[in-house]
């Protein structure tokens, strides 16, 4: 059976450009330039791009942002932090979620 | 626990022999080979611009087998350039006006002519550079060594992996961060690192494991702040330098299964300005035995100056050198790709 995900994959990514390439390019301007460095360090928007990719569960900018992190000195101690940090913060999301619970209750309890 | 292996030499392997280690690269699928991406770029043939490096390998002894070593450096090698050797090189330099002399090995300063032949080059008024595995300052007949390099202004150009100790011993061996922060601070306390004059002290980083570094200015941001803050250890400058796919590293990058792709990254990161100002178009290398190469990576694999050049220190002679055609293959990706490498760091 084809696996849905390959590492293999990202070399191709360029590929989808031949589907719409107006909006590919519009894309891809977009994407080069929020990740240029500006306000924020080159560190820190990879760092954001792990985060996000851990957040969305993306194997290939998984991999692409660990590739990144590795190519300016980041280690797997700095990705642990990051990976704390976002798991840490997605438990937070989920307890806050649980405020509708409490506030529905809040209205329709006794 | 980090273990670092025997050199290859010590084991026998196929791959200690260089011309397995460039079969083993020739056998990978490549797109594009490094003398086609040469000519695209209108490189072809590689031709020195000015020579203005001898790169002196005194020797493949070392107290160190580093994971990665592209020499096969290690306390059983017996390769030592001897007195006599030196001092040609010393003759071609005095007929020459080549202005710096970068002396490596191995640990060079452990060839018993080191200092001798530091202080000769001093006496010639040309600058000397060295590279120092750093762990060799804290040996018993070493300790002396920084003071020996500040009385004779001697720029030392020191391995150090990572700022972090797990990372650098996993590559250098166990305890060696721990000793290189300490002889790193003997050396700031010379007033080495401190942009004072006849005090440079460079670091050398270099990936611990299969990938690139993407960035010298942000990897010395990172050193600086990390080195500063741990251990208050100062430097003027940092290199990164992209690890060659040779001799131990090409050992490892076989066992992991990481050589097809690493390879593919260098190949594929081909960048014709990095191609233009590499190392080996301003540097003459000349191996222990006084044999001479376009670089210490070329030496490593048994490939001489092109027939025709002077092929010995003794017959040294800069406008004959200056004109040969540089020797390439498939390693050559190794200091071509993205920022370029070259052991003064990154060239584009």
């Amino acid at each position: 059976m084809a696996a849905y995900f390959d590492d293999e994959d990202l070399a191709h990514f360029g590929e989808l450009e031949k589907h719409h390439p107006e909006l590919w390019s519009l894309w891809i301007k977009y994407y080069g330039k929020a990740f240029e460095e500006g306000l924020l360090t080159k560190r820190e928007k990879i760092l954001i791009g792990f985060a996000v990719a851990l957040c969305e569960k993306c194997p290939y900018c998984i991999h692409s942002y660990t590739t990144q992190a590795q190519s300016i000195g980041l280690t797997m101690e700095h990705l642990a932090e990051a990976g704390h940090a976002t798991a840490s913060l997605r438990a937070g999301i989920t307890m806050a979620h649980a405020l509708v619970a409490h506030n529905i209750d809040k209205k329709t309890g006794m | 626990m980090t273990m670092t292996l025997p050199t290859l030499a010590s084991r026998r392997l196929p791959l200690a022999m260089a011309s397995e280690q460039r079969a083993t690269l020739r056998r990978l699928p490549l797109a594009r080979e490094f003398d086609q991406r040469l000519a695209d770029a209108g490189l072809a043939p590689m031709r020195p611009t000015r020579i203005e490096v001898m790169q002196v390998n005194v020797g493949k002894v070392c107290n160190q087998t580093c994971r990665h070593c592209h020499v096969d450096a290690g306390p059983d090698r017996r390769e030592v350039m001897s007195r006599e050797t030196m001092q040609l090189c010393l003759d071609a330099l005095a007929k020459s006006d080549i202005g710096t002399v970068d002396v490596t090995g191995g640990a060079p300063e452990m060839n018993p002519h080191f200092r001798w032949f530091v202080r000769e080059v001093r006496a010639l008024g040309r600058h000397v550079m060295n590279r120092c595995n750093l762990t060799i300052l804290e040996t018993p007949s070493h300790r002396d060594l920084p003071a020996f390099f500040a009385e004779h202004s001697v720029e030392v150009v020191c391995s150090l992996p990572h700022y972090l100790g797990a990372r650098t011993d996993r590559q250098r061996g166990d305890g060696v961060y721990e000793t290189s922060i300490r002889a790193l601070k003997r050396l700031n306390a010379l007033g080495y690192g401190s942009g004072v004059a006849g005090r440079r002290l460079v670091l050398v980083a270099n990936p611990v494991g299969a990938f690139t570094i993407s960035d010298q200015g942000v990897m010395e941001a990172e050193f600086r702040k990390a080195l500063g803050e741990r251990h208050g250890v100062v430097f003027d400058q940092l290199f990164c330098l992209t690890n060659m796919p040779i001799s131990r590293y090409l050992e490892w990058l076989v066992e992991s299964k990481n050589l097809a792709r690493y390879m593919e990254t260098l190949a594929n990161a081909f960048n014709p300005a990095a191609a233009a100002g590499a190392m080996c178009r301003n540097t003459v290398s000349v191996g222990w035995d006084g044999a001479l190469y376009d670089c210490d990576f070329n030496q490593m694999l048994d490939m001489p100056v092109a027939q025709g050049a002077p092929r010995h220190v003794r017959d040294f002679d800069l406008a004959a050198l200056s004109a040969r055609a540089i020797e390439t293959d498939r390693h050559c990706f190794g200091c071509t790709a993205g920022e370029g490498s070259s052991c003064g760091g990154a060239t584009a």
